[in-house]
């Protein structure tokens, strides 16, 4: 089980993986969204902000409707987003649930395996 | 008679057979839509398997490229998987060898391709035979693949930057379901209207438009002003819709039977029948022979508006 500084920390990484692919923030220009990620074990949410392709990451549920909300073991949550397991795996194994538009899961795997693939 | 069987996972409205002479030998063709329900297909070729001369996969790749590198999905595997006896295809053979070719031949003999031609490829993974053939023809080729798998404004302008987003995506992306990627069963049927709206000046940008017809048929805009589409897999009312949606005019790339140019998949199920060699031991020049004395050239048909 992680704690809640893991995963932040975890995020924190995610998010400077993001800020160093320039690529990545012009194809996200277009992808307004709030992303809450949600640990299944422990009490622990955080929010992803894409706004003009440039991503935020703050503590807590956000003020306004999720488009997104990804839910799994808090374990998964941080290994996700350290890049040490790709989201198909857990997604395909029921795990990781992530609710939302197919198109907006199919492109947060996109960023994901982004900034994190081979 | 020679028997090849098409199981896609298509719509079912689509299902055809034909009978054809080639290198005097009778073939019959046909094509079964499983209107994209997977566990049918899987019994539909268990059903084939052992009672047909080929069987082709349709509506799913089995294997995509970029550069050198190979990527299989999971879901092609399996339906191949489910074939012990009877030789089974994908199409990507021909689209190595018979795809690539048209493309020499369209710049050799026709005004279609020449250098500096706005290519607009809807996907070039699948169809990366053609990619390069563009790319060494010195067009100016738009790979969507971003853009229409992923709805991602980006076009790819070379093939280092696609092999090299390839490398990163392609190895997770093949394992999700592949209806996920691309349109099967009712989806062939309908237009995604927010892409087609949100994309089509990738449409209006080319000259020509090159790739999948599911793929350029789902995001096709509402109206062309007069591209040349290069595609297969296309029957009657599929020309007459290009020709409503006003594309000046059509290039297929696999002989039309009965009005209808039929997949790769089921194509190269008829070569490998006719070389009747395991398809292992098939290689690139085996499929070019044949296609040479087949005398299979690019059909081009004008659309009048």
């Amino acid at each position: 089980m992680a704690t809640h500084e893991e995963i932040s920390a975890s995020l924190q990484s995610f998010y400077e993986g993001y800020q160093k692919n320039n690529k990545l923030k012009l194809m996200n220009r277009d992808w307004n969204r709030i992303i809450i990620i949600r640990a299944s074990d422990i009490d622990s949410q955080h929010t992803l902000t894409l706004q003009n392709g440039e991503l935020s990451v703050t503590r807590g549920a956000p003020d306004q409707n999720a488009d997104l909300v990804v839910t799994s073991d808090s374990e998964t949550l941080a290994d996700l987003f350290y890049g040490d397991i790709t989201p198909t795996e857990p997604y395909m194994n029921g795990t990781l649930v992530i609710q939302g538009s197919e198109n907006d899961i199919l492109r947060l795997d996109f960023i994901s395996l982004m900034i994190w693939g081979e | 008679m020679k028997r090849v069987v098409s199981v896609s996972l298509g719509s079912s409205k689509r299902d055809h057979q034909v009978q054809v002479e080639l290198l005097g030998e009778q073939f019959e063709i046909s094509r079964l839509g499983v209107d994209g329900d997977f566990e049918r297909a899987i019994a539909k070729l268990h059903q084939l398997d052992g009672q047909v001369d080929a069987i082709g996969l349709g509506g799913i790749d089995v294997y995509v490229y970029a550069g050198n590198k190979r990527y299989a999905f999971n879901d092609g595997l399996k339906l191949m998987e489910a074939v012990k006896t009877t030789p089974v295809v994908d199409g990507s053979g021909l689209k190595n060898t018979l795809e690539r070719d048209a493309v020499k031949y369209l710049m050799q003999n026709t005004d279609v391709v020449k250098n500096g031609t706005r290519v607009l490829m809807v996907s070039a993974v699948d169809r990366f035979g053609m990619a390069e053939a563009f790319a060494a023809a010195q067009c100016d080729v738009t790979y969507g693949d971003l853009i229409f798998a992923a709805g991602i404004p980006y076009p790819i302008k070379t093939l280092q930057e696609l092999e090299e987003i390839a490398a990163k995506l392609l190895p997770e992306m093949t394992r999700l379901p592949f209806l996920m990627l691309y349109p099967t069963g009712q989806k062939q049927e309908s237009r995604d209207e927010d892409k087609a709206e949100k994309f089509a000046q990738y449409y209006h940008d080319a000259e020509v438009i090159a790739g999948d017809f599911h793929f350029i048929k789902r995001y096709i805009p509402d109206k062309l002003d007069g591209q040349t589409i290069i595609t297969n897999t296309t029957t009657a009312s599929d020309v007459e819709f290009l020709r409503q949606s006003g594309a000046g005019r059509l290039v297929t790339t696999t002989p039309v039977f009965e009005g209808r140019s039929f997949g790769t998949n089921v194509i190269e199920g008829v070569l490998v029948t006719l070389l009747g060699k395991p398809c292992d031991n098939i290689t690139p020049e085996d499929y070019l022979d044949i296609i040479k004395k087949l005398d299979f050239k690019p059909r081009i048909f004008e659309l009048d508006n």
